[in-house]
């Protein structure tokens, strides 16, 4: 009769049930075992069919006390709903990569740079007497590490401001990874998915 | 043929265990419940008090998950007490809400049962098995 709790007990443990409500069941049952016995009783007096599997009784007893507790997501789900959710996933991550590389302008992220110019300095012409500045391309504004602006001044006066934008990413490069990784990834999770449901039909009687 | 006729007859009993299993199941919960409604109880002894009215649950399931499920639905809630010499024992005692479900049981056994009994009412004695 020990046997039987101790075996109860081994059940609780795997089923994590709480070690005081498992002390307390089998206290319980050890009790009445104990007095059942020295009646003269049989095991299955006590506990009916149950005397003949200690590991079901134990789960059934945990589960209608409800002491077990609730599985972890991924026990819960079964391995069929987490390649299927994989697959979507990946499934998405391709598309939105490939919806990239094909309608995202090569330049639309490059930086750029605009020229805020001031008010009395707008017209069809430059003023005259102005100097042509070029500003050759250059990685101190170009690049995703430049300043967010350059600051430009002449003889003391006539200040601009050459404002940057464009956040430096570059939108094609992006798509391009993420086509990649979802190839890489939904290609194989398919192949599982086709070798594990071909598995069960060939093992299922 | 000899054969034959004792599968038959062991089908037959297998049957009959099988019905006996599947009623005492439905009802159980219900006998528990008039044991506890009586008096506070622990397990073994709700045991020995439905063996005395006839009642033996060798061969059927336990009563401890059935237990647990009247306690987990609040039918029934618990103490500890001194037992006759033993070690403190779980006493199970009925509720309000036990106390409801219990007449309401009786009730729908008590309908269940004369409904049966109109039907097999034409059987005149035994059946042979």
């Amino acid at each position: 009769m020990n046997d039987f709790v101790q075996q109860c007990r081994r059940e609780w443990k795997r089923l994590r049930v709480p070690d005081h409500l498992a002390d307390e069941m089998a206290a319980d049952l050890a009790a009445d075992l104990h007095e059942a016995e020295a009646e003269g009783a049989s095991v299955e007096d006590v506990l009916g069919s149950g005397a003949s599997d200690p590991r079901s009784f134990a789960a059934s007893w945990a589960a209608e006390r409800a002491v077990v507790p609730p599985p972890r997501l991924r026990a819960r789900l079964p391995r069929t709903a987490l390649v299927l959710g994989a697959i979507a996933g990946l499934t998405l991550v391709t598309a939105i990569g490939a919806a990239l590389v094909i309608f995202a302008s090569p330049d639309a992220s490059a930086p750029t740079i605009a020229i805020r110019v001031p008010d009395e300095m707008r017209g069809p012409r430059a003023p005259t007497g102005w100097p042509r500045v070029r500003i050759p391309p250059s990685p101190a504004y170009t690049s995703p590490q430049a300043a967010r602006g350059v600051w430009i001044q002449h003889d003391g006066r006539g200040v601009l401001l050459a404002e940057r934008h464009g956040s430096g990413v570059e939108i094609n490069k992006v798509g391009s990874i993420l086509l990649i990784v979802g190839l890489v990834g939904v290609v194989p999770a398919m192949l599982f998915l086709f070798w594990s449901s071909r598995a069960r039909r060939e093992y299922s009687f | 043929m000899r054969y034959k006729g004792y599968t038959a007859t062991m089908h037959r009993m297998a049957a009959h265990e099988g019905r006996r299993s599947q009623l005492l199941r439905g009802v159980l919960d219900l006998c528990l419940l008039a044991v506890v409604e009586e008096e506070p109880a622990y397990g073994y002894e709700m045991t020995k008090r439905l063996r005395a009215r006839g009642l033996s649950i060798v061969g059927e399931g336990s009563i401890y998950p059935l237990l647990g499920r009247l306690e987990r639905d609040g039918l029934v809630d618990t103490y500890r007490a001194a037992s006759n010499g033993g070690p403190p024992r779980k006493y199970y005692r009925l509720t309000r809400d036990g106390q409801r479900a219990f007449a309401a049981g009786v009730s729908e056994w008590r309908a269940a049962r004369d409904a049966v009994d109109a039907v097999l009412a034409g059987v005149e004695g035994e059946v042979p098995v």
